[in-house]
């Protein structure tokens, strides 16, 4: 012990990797338990931010050119998809609109305010992205001052791709939906079986980094193409927002329950505008 | 004017922490093979350039500190990850650089073997405070895609570090010197 004490540079060694453990202990705990971050932490990251939307601007330039041209050689195919769309849109327009005053005339019927289904939102553009392979966060334009909190739902090309976990005055992190953080809050979603019930669980992701759904009572009875969405079970996030379509359903390793994978509605891959959730119901 | 020739050097890593998210964020679909990808590793090799091109100046491995401290908290909201490696990764540059040959080669070698440790490094740490659960094959998929991306990066921010590291060292007013 007297050698060790003795010796400078061992002991100015160790001294710095229980710095670096107590510095790491520290801030992985910090961004787990605060809803908020700490103020000086807000205002770097906003700064940061900042110069990242100036930066942002000529880079977008150039690969907004670049997928202009990728654009205009699919245009044809995209032509013809949208018209056999737009056929069915008058129709579904028409339909939602008389529902929607439906719902609204049972709800002052049954004097309800703010159901699970109740959101509003809040569009931001992605203008950073992790550097590294195992984290999936990205940075978006939009903070607490636009009432971006903790733990929001976050949705891009249809569905939902992940949810906030700090929110700054200008700029918010998001997970995305892909993590395999363990300590990331899960959606709860459901899906509609074939006989007519509604069959609950939770998303995970598999090992091989695609979305599961999982804890599962009667899975079976889910067909491949089935729609899931969040159930509004969890306290975040509002009920009705679309997760994915199921494609295979199978037991889990321990035969207990089953595992279904599901094929992602949301741009997770290349998100560039997205849309934040904002619960309406008292959470 | 001759304290912005100081910080010159704090500036470009700034801007080179910005550029890493933003090209994650755009090059995203290019990093990856199949479902392995790439890291993004522009700021790691500028300081690690830095330290190889301007081995005397000890102020550097602060400036790296403070770089780290910045891009954890932005990118991550954890310190320790960039901090601990841009300090560690600018003083054994400067280490070596007293004996590496002052060629381009030479110097591309301690960089592939760097970014290699930097992506171990991460998924080592990501993997202790349970964000990430990728297997070992995952790593060493990721290492052998991040090898071709590391030289893409090297070749464009060589002569760019080369430059600014001699000619601003950080804190340094070079002007001083010259009569």
């Amino acid at each position: 012990m007297k050698k060790f004490l003795q010796n400078k540079k061992l002991l100015s060694a160790f001294i710095i990797v229980i710095v670096i453990l107590i510095v790491l202990g520290g801030s992985v705990s910090l961004r787990k338990k605060r809803n908020a971050p700490l103020l000086i932490q807000s205002l770097g990251n906003d700064i940061v931010a900042l110069g990242t939307r100036i930066i942002d601007v000529p880079v977008g330039w150039i690969s907004g050119g670049l997928n202009s041209a990728h654009d205009i050689l699919n245009t044809q195919d995209e032509n013809n998809h949208l018209k056999r769309e737009v056929t069915d849109l008058g129709q579904t327009k028409a339909r939602n609109s008389t529902l929607e005053k439906e719902n609204r005339q049972l709800k002052a019927a049954l004097n309800l305010k703010d159901t699970l289904s109740g959101y509003t939102l809040v569009n931001a553009s992605v203008i950073s992205r992790a550097p590294d392979t195992w984290s999936d966060i990205l940075t978006i334009n939009k903070g607490s001052s636009a009432g971006i909190k903790k733990n929001m739902a976050v949705m891009c090309g249809g569905g939902v791709i992940g949810r906030i976990v700090e929110a700054n005055a200008a700029s918010s992190k998001v997970e995305l939906i892909t993590t395999t953080d363990e300590s990331a809050n899960r959606f709860s979603v459901q899906a509609d079986a074939t006989n007519g019930k509604s069959v609950h669980g939770i998303i995970t992701v598999t090992n091989n980094n695609s979305l599961a759904f999982t804890q599962v009572v009667d899975g079976s009875k889910l067909k491949a193409g089935t729609r899931v969405y969040t159930s509004g079970m969890g306290g975040n996030s509002p009920k009705g927002l679309l997760i994915g379509t199921v494609t295979t359903t199978t037991r889990n390793s321990f035969g207990l329950s089953d595992q279904i994978k599901i094929k992602p509605a949301g741009d997770i891959s290349d998100p560039s505008i997205v849309t934040v959730i904002e619960r309406q119901v008292a959470n | 004017m001759s304290i912005l020739r100081k910080w010159v050097l704090a500036i470009g890593l700034l801007i080179a922490l910005i550029l890493d998210g933003v090209a994650s964020l755009y090059l995203h679909q290019f990093l990856d093979y199949g479902s392995f990808n790439a890291a993004s590793v522009i700021l790691p090799i500028s300081v690690m350039l830095i330290g190889l091109f301007d081995d005397t100046n000890e102020n550097e491995i602060w400036l790296a500190i403070g770089t780290g401290i910045i891009a954890d908290i932005y990118f991550y909201g954890i310190i320790g990850i960039y901090t601990v490696f841009l300090a560690f990764a600018c003083w054994i540059c400067q280490r070596i650089a007293r004996f590496l040959p002052e060629v381009f080669w030479a110097r591309l070698i301690v960089i592939l073997l760097g970014t290699t440790l930097f992506v171990g490094y991460g998924w080592f740490i990501f993997k202790a405070v349970g964000i990430s659960t990728a297997s070992i094959h995952a790593l060493l998929m990721c290492m052998l895609t991040n090898l071709g991306w590391s030289i893409v990066f090297f070749i464009l921010l060589y002569w760019i570090w080369g430059n600014l590291a001699q000619d601003y060292p950080f804190l340094i007013d070079l002007n001083a010197y010259r009569v």
